[in-house]
């Protein structure tokens, strides 16, 4: 297919992310490396503490240093390391070409500034139009995610929580940016209003041909937005593929116990298969594979040496060394 | 039939706020069997936590009446209430604000049988430690404060303290939205399992459909303090009636990717539970209301233990 | 499953015996350098003040018009005051007076903003209106306003002289507590208390207290320096602790005429005051950081 030869919009290579805190080092993100590409969703998922937003974070450039500190890696942005960049260029490309969705709407929007504002804020920062012209920018943004234009006068306390996270949305295409990352931007949201949400950014980014990059601990969003997917475990990519491969045919125990941890609407079961024990802590991650400790299928070896990531076919990698040796 | 363990008969809870009354609970009606799930489900305001708090008197109820075990318990005396909260129980959604931070998991644990009266010193001991073993909870972590544990054993203290004397009801607010997927099937399994081993009644609040379609035997689906559509889990997931069921059921993310549903999106803004006009209140986003939403609405038996709260539900689904 | 369930590798540390929240505060502050200077201080300081009589150089009321004024020398390290009285055995026996009006006092305001805090802030509703109408009424006049009016009323005198500075401080302590409980009041762990039968003392004093009362500790220390400063106030308009017994305060304020020659003469109860309020602040940061569980040892 020609997509699979499209050239990588983004690429995130062998990143590595590590906090210090009290004299400890929490190693965030080990060796992570990703691609997007143009007008496609990647799908970031994992649990808490998994390292999903500190990837995102590193990738605008905005983590607390210190305590987080980027040891090691590249992020190409159309072939343009980003962390190279000064701070002065990595504004300009903050907002403008990548903006990010933050999970909770109620403190991404400041409480005193009429929304209309905050909005043309970002686009009167970085395209050059006047006051007025920015403000007839942000009334469109708004109508575009389906709130009546004539609102952008009012503040943020006056909105719904729904209607809270479509303003941030509008902030964030406000620029039509090439890549959007949205760190669990729809958790915080009933169902229904969650799903009205989904659709909008669906629908903008095919609009808009925006490539995104959605974080979300929840496996349903993910099959309902994402083309492709990397499931991170302990600061690892220990698997990753197009939806497809990943949602036929998962194969890293991790990945496995996932699905077999989600009570299935389709599906009766009486007792879910809950992953054993706890994520391991990230300042002292297991020797071996970080994921051996909860392995059902652990052996010596898996304990003794990191493992590599194997590709098992197509796009499909997995950081396991049974995948594609068993069944 | 068996007398059901908790009757909950035309239940209001108003709450007044400077806008005006705040019909939180409005006229909610359902029964609980011994040992049974019932599911609550809604969205955020619904007034599934006021329901549920209501029943264990944490709130005191503006109308309507609560049996339980066939009994009269919507207004006690003071000594009434204390023998009555052995018996219900509440374990909280969020288990960093339910735990006295000051309180080490032993002492949390402790405390209910403590107040209770019925443990002397050394079987005080005894009976923790049981229950700590109960709900899986390590015993060299018996000194250690909340902020040391991670949220799937914070909340297996919280349950810990719910189940100390025993309880035959117990509400379970959101006792997993809080937690990691792996950790909440951990916790979902040891609350069925403690169901088996206790037979304790379970009314489980959640907003999350494939959580309460798991646990539940029963379902109630309420829509801003009205409860719009009741009956078993099966015939609810099978048969959705109500305009917003089907809506919420469609509206859940699923992990299947072949098979898409349509999804219902729905239109309109929420209306507000102050000083609510009569009728259906999902009214205004139901792409099925015509006038007669706007009268007040009865809960029908429509087929057997399937009841809805909709004048229009034979229409739609015909 | 639930057993298997928890046996995971965990960085949770095991404990043997319980450690109560006194010795689990006492070991983060003792790694705090600067609280343990402060409290190191105060408690030398304290010292001081109790074995005076048997230190200090001179009799602190021994006059000697001779020497009136002088310097700092070997003979008198921190100088002679106007009546030629040795500063330094003046400050150490002055020591005893400050440093226990400024602890007595606040420590009552303490106490009794405490009780009515908490009482008002449990309970709220009209409870709470009333009273704290009262306390805006008391914290309308000026603290030291309040002090001179009341110990106008009772005389001078010691006890008199704690009652009066103690009572400008409760108001503070009300509106703290009160602002603490409210925070911890909406706790899901407060609902839990009352479904498990919990009576509202052991609530207010097991469940809602040790969860509220970090910020009074801090402003205890904080509220000696003010007490100290206050009381030095009194005694310079003749009420308070009376002549000749020393007290910093008042040492202070009766040597500000002579300012202009002899600064010494300030210089010296100055330091000590300063020293007081500059240790107390120095323990109540590291305490306010030691008092919070969540911070990780």
């Amino acid at each position: 297919m020609a997509e699979n030869k499209q050239v990588p919009f983004l690429e995130v290579k062998d990143l590595v992310v590590h906090y210090t805190s009290e004299g400890k080092e929490i190693h965030a993100v080990n060796h992570v490396s990703l691609t997007v590409k143009k007008g496609k969703t990647l799908g970031l998922v994992g649990e808490t503490g998994a390292g999903k937003t500190t990837i995102a974070k590193s990738i605008l450039r905005i983590l607390p240093e210190p305590p987080a500190h980027v040891d090691h890696g590249e992020i190409l942005l159309d072939g343009k390391d980003l962390l190279k960049l000064p701070n002065t260029e990595m504004q300009k490309i903050r907002g403008k070409r990548i903006s990010m969705i933050f999970q909770d709407p109620m403190t991404a929007l400041n409480p005193v500034m009429r929304v209309g504002e905050q909005i043309a804020e970002g686009i009167a920062l970085h395209e050059k139009v006047s006051k007025k012209e920015a403000e007839e920018k942000a009334k469109e943004m708004l109508e575009m995610v389906g709130i009546p234009g004539s609102r952008c006068r009012d503040y943020p306390h006056q909105f719904s929580g729904g209607m809270k996270q479509r303003v941030v949305i509008a902030m964030a295409l406000a620029c039509s940016p090439d890549l959007l990352l949205a760190d669990e931007s729809t958790t915080a949201l009933d169902v229904t209003i969650q799903a009205q949400v989904l659709d909008i950014i669906k629908e903008l980014q095919q609009r808009l041909n925006t490539a995104m990059i959605m974080i979300t601990h929840d496996l349903g969003i993910i099959a309902e937005v994402c083309d492709e997917v990397a499931v991170i475990y302990a600061g690892e990519v220990i698997e990753s593929g197009s939806l497809e491969e990943i949602f036929d045919h998962p194969t890293h125990p991790y990945t496995i116990g996932l699905f077999g941890s989600l009570p299935d609407i389709n599906s009766d079961v009486e007792r879910l298969s809950p992953i054993a024990g706890m994520p391991p802590d990230p300042s002292n991650l297991p020797q071996g594979c970080a994921f051996s400790p909860r392995c059902p299928h652990a052996t010596e070896a898996c304990r003794k040496a990191k493992v590599a990531l194997q590709n098992l076919g197509g796009t499909h990698y997995c950081r396991c060394i049974k995948a594609g040796k068993e069944d | 039939m068996e007398q059901p363990l908790i009757e909950v008969k035309h239940l209001k809870k108003f709450f007044d706020t400077p806008k005006g009354t705040l019909h939180a609970v409005d006229d909610v009606t359902f029964s609980i069997g011994r040992g049974k799930t019932m599911g609550v489900v809604g969205e955020s305001g619904c007034g599934k936590s006021t329901l549920g708090r209501t029943l264990i008197h944490l709130y005191e109820s503006t109308e309507g009446q609560i049996l339980f075990e066939g009994e009269d318990i919507t207004h006690v005396s003071k000594k009434k209430l204390h023998e009555l909260r052995e018996k219900m129980q509440i374990i909280f959604q969020d288990p960093f604000a339910s735990l006295n931070p000051r309180m080490t998991v032993e002492e949390t644990i402790r405390e209910p049988l403590e107040l209770s009266g019925k443990f002397k010193k050394g079987a005080l001991m005894d009976e923790t430690e049981r229950i700590m073993d109960l709900v899986g909870i390590d015993e060299r972590l018996r000194h250690s404060y909340p902020h040391e544990l991670d949220g799937g054993r914070r909340q297996r203290v919280g349950i810990g303290r719910a189940l100390a004397l025993n309880p035959s009801f117990v509400v379970c607010d959101e006792p997993v939205s809080a937690l990691d997927v792996s950790i909440q099937a951990q916790v979902l399994n040891l609350l069925q399992d403690l169901q088996e081993k206790s037979g304790v009644a379970y009314m489980f609040v959640t907003h999350d459909l494939s959580v309460v379609k798991h646990i539940s035997d029963h379902i109630c689906v309420m829509y801003l303090g009205q409860l719009v559509e009741t009956t078993t889990s099966k015939e609810l997931f099978a048969h959705p009636m109500h305009p917003y069921t089907k809506a919420l059921l469609s509206a859940i993310p699923s992990i299947d990717i072949h098979n898409r549903k349509k999804r219902i999106i729905l239109e309109g803004e929420i209306v507000s539970p102050v000083e609510p006009k009569p009728g259906c209140r999902f009214a205004a986003r139901c792409p099925y209301a015509t006038q007669k939403c706007h009268e007040p609405q009865q809960l029908r038996e429509i087929s057997p233990e399937h009841f809805v709260s909709c004048c229009r539900v034979e229409d739609i689904n015909s | 499953m639930a057993k298997s369930a928890t046996a995971s590798a965990s960085d949770i540390k095991m404990r043997r015996k319980k450690e109560g929240q006194f010795s689990l505060v006492m070991k983060r502050l003792s790694k705090n350098k600067i609280a343990m200077t402060g409290l190191v201080i105060i408690l030398v300081l304290f010292l001081l003040a109790i074995l005076s009589p048997w230190i200090m150089p001179y009799a602190y009321d021994a006059m000697n018009m001779q020497e009136r004024f002088s310097g700092p020398s070997f003979a008198h390290l921190c100088g002679t005051d106007d009546m030629g009285r040795d500063i330094f055995s003046r400050l150490l026996y002055g020591a005893r007076a400050s440093l226990s009006l400024g602890f007595l006092a606040t420590i009552i305001s303490t106490v009794v903003g405490m009780v009515i805090g908490s009482i008002v802030g449990y309970f709220g509703g009209i409870v709470d209106t009333i009273v704290m109408r009262l306390v805006d009424i008391l914290q309308a006049i000026p603290g030291i306003l309040l002090a001179i009016a009341i110990s106008a009323c009772l005389g001078s005198g010691f006890m008199n002289t704690v009652i009066a500075l103690s009572i400008g401080g409760i108001p503070m302590t009300v509106r703290l507590l009160r602002g603490s409980i409210m925070g911890v009041r909406k706790m899901e762990y407060l609902e839990a208390a009352q479904t498990i039968n919990c009576s509202v003392p052991r609530t207010i004093l097991k469940h809602i207290l040790p969860n509220s009362i970090s910020p009074i500790i801090v402003s205890v220390t904080m509220g000696i320096g003010n007490t100290i400063l206050m009381a030095a106030s009194l005694s310079y308009i003749g009420l308070g602790v009376q002549p000749p017994t020393p007290e910093w305060g008042a040492m202070f304020s009766s040597a500000r005429t002579y300012m202009r020659d002899y600064p010494h003469m300030v210089l010296f109860p100055g330091i000590a005051i300063a020293l007081v309020v500059l240790s107390l602040n120095m323990l109540g940061d590291g305490l306010r950081d030691a008092l919070d569980p969540k911070l990780k040892q």
